[in-house]
């Protein structure tokens, strides 16, 4: 056998079947189902409101809040300077730059923590880094920091602290007693400039 | 997973030197199919032996199988492999030029270093020449700048240009090589060389 027939023999079967499996277009997921249990399981992509609070009112230009709620609501109430990313736009190509970036912490927020981790999950597993969620959402945000509970008088100190930090900061992200549910002369931040990452580079060569 | 560079799974350095490791392998390959004699190698123009097409478009299809089937493994992403810009112009008259080289020193640039490596002086002439072209081609640069750059079509393939998918153009190329593999062994026994 001539070795032309004897490479037709191999190259001509693995040909077909390129030719006749569907092109694989799939880009993978980054994590696997155990990393990522690993991920949820430790918590760590959680802000407490506290913190979250506190870089607000000290205007931290690391911090991002992404409203991951509809429109309508965003509307209604949203975070100082919080910009909308509803949901179900996440994958949006006009997004992907804000979402995939390693500048800021993106935090996102809902009204619970559900949709908010829904898209903390999708980002963590498209392999964007520095995304994080609000713990509790906009419910525990508006217990915590916009009506906070006053401790027992016979409370520690650290407690008494807290509930102090809680109230100015209520006040002065403009909640205080009075809850503002109706985002009056509450407008849209403008988004924030994003110089896009970098992307992964060709690795050169050549003949 | 790959490409191993582009994800940092192995470093530049540790990348030069698996390049030589495979370099030194190309080489001795190359010396002992015989491609260190000008006469084995001009044979693909004459006729009488087609062993450099088969090699390379052997090559060629390899590479083509292997990339494609490491793809649908998910072990590579063909995104991030370097693909040569097109600069359509600069293309052709560099093929005219690497060509007409080609007839007449015959060699092409890797087989000259290695039959010089073996202490052919026709290869380190050729070498020279080699050297002499890049001095001209630097030290002119304005010159041809503007005809070098003109054209770029950026990085078109051939499954884009044809609109098939790759499986299809990859399964083409197999059954055009085969068919240039077999018109070249008719021609090796039309034009048969007893010595060469």
């Amino acid at each position: 056998m001539k070795p032309r027939h004897f490479l037709a023999i191999i190259i001509i079967p693995l040909g077909l079947i390129m030719a006749a499996i569907p092109q694989n277009t799939t880009h993978p997921y980054k994590l696997t189902p155990a990393e990522l249990l690993e991920h949820v399981n430790s918590g760590m992509q959680y802000f407490t409101p506290d913190e979250t609070a506190d870089m607000i009112i000290n205007k931290d230009p690391s911090l991002l809040l992404i409203d991951v709620r509809g429109e309508d609501e965003y509307e209604k109430f949203h975070l100082p300077g919080a910009i909308n990313i509803p949901l179900s736009a996440l994958l949006d190509e006009q997004w992907k730059d804000y979402l995939n970036q390693d500048i800021r912490f993106n935090l996102f927020y809902s009204n619970s923590t559900v949709n908010a981790n829904q898209a903390w999950m999708l980002t963590r597993q498209l392999g964007y880094e520095n995304n994080y969620v609000l713990q509790g959402g906009l419910n525990y945000w508006v217990e915590t920091i916009v009506n906070p509970t006053p401790p027992e008088s016979t409370s520690p100190n650290e407690e008494i602290a807290k509930y102090d930090f809680r109230k100015g900061a209520g006040m002065a992200l403009g909640g205080g007693a009075a809850v503002r549910l109706s985002g009056s002369g509450q407008t849209a931040p403008a988004l924030p400039k994003i110089a896009p990452r970098p992307k992964k580079k060709r690795t050169e060569g050549g003949c | 997973m790959g490409p191993l560079i582009s994800n940092g799974i192995i470093s530049q350095n540790t990348n030069f030197f698996i390049a030589f490791l495979i370099g030194i392998a190309f080489g001795f390959i190359l010396e002992s199919s015989g491609f260190s004699s000008s006469r084995k190698l001009a044979g693909v123009f004459y006729g009488y032996d087609t062993v450099v097409l088969k090699v390379f478009f052997t090559a060629a299809l390899t590479g083509m199988l292997g990339l494609l089937f490491l793809s649908l493994f998910n072990w590579i992403d063909l995104d991030l492999v370097y693909i040569n810009p097109t600069y359509l112009y600069s293309t052709i008259v560099g093929g005219i030029i690497m060509g007409a080289g080609f007839i007449m020193g015959g060699y092409c640039p890797g087989t000259s270093f290695c039959a010089a490596s073996i202490g052919k002086i026709d290869g380190m002439f050729f070498i020279g020449g080699m050297f002499l072209g890049i001095f001209i081609f630097a030290e002119g640069y304005p010159l041809w700048e503007g005809f070098y750059k003109a054209k770029f079509m950026g990085i078109p393939t051939l499954s884009q240009a044809l609109g098939l998918k790759d499986g299809i153009v990859v399964l083409g190329m197999i059954i055009v090589a085969m068919g240039m593999f077999w018109v070249g062994e008719w021609a090796e026994a039309k034009f048969p060389r007893e010595e060469y």
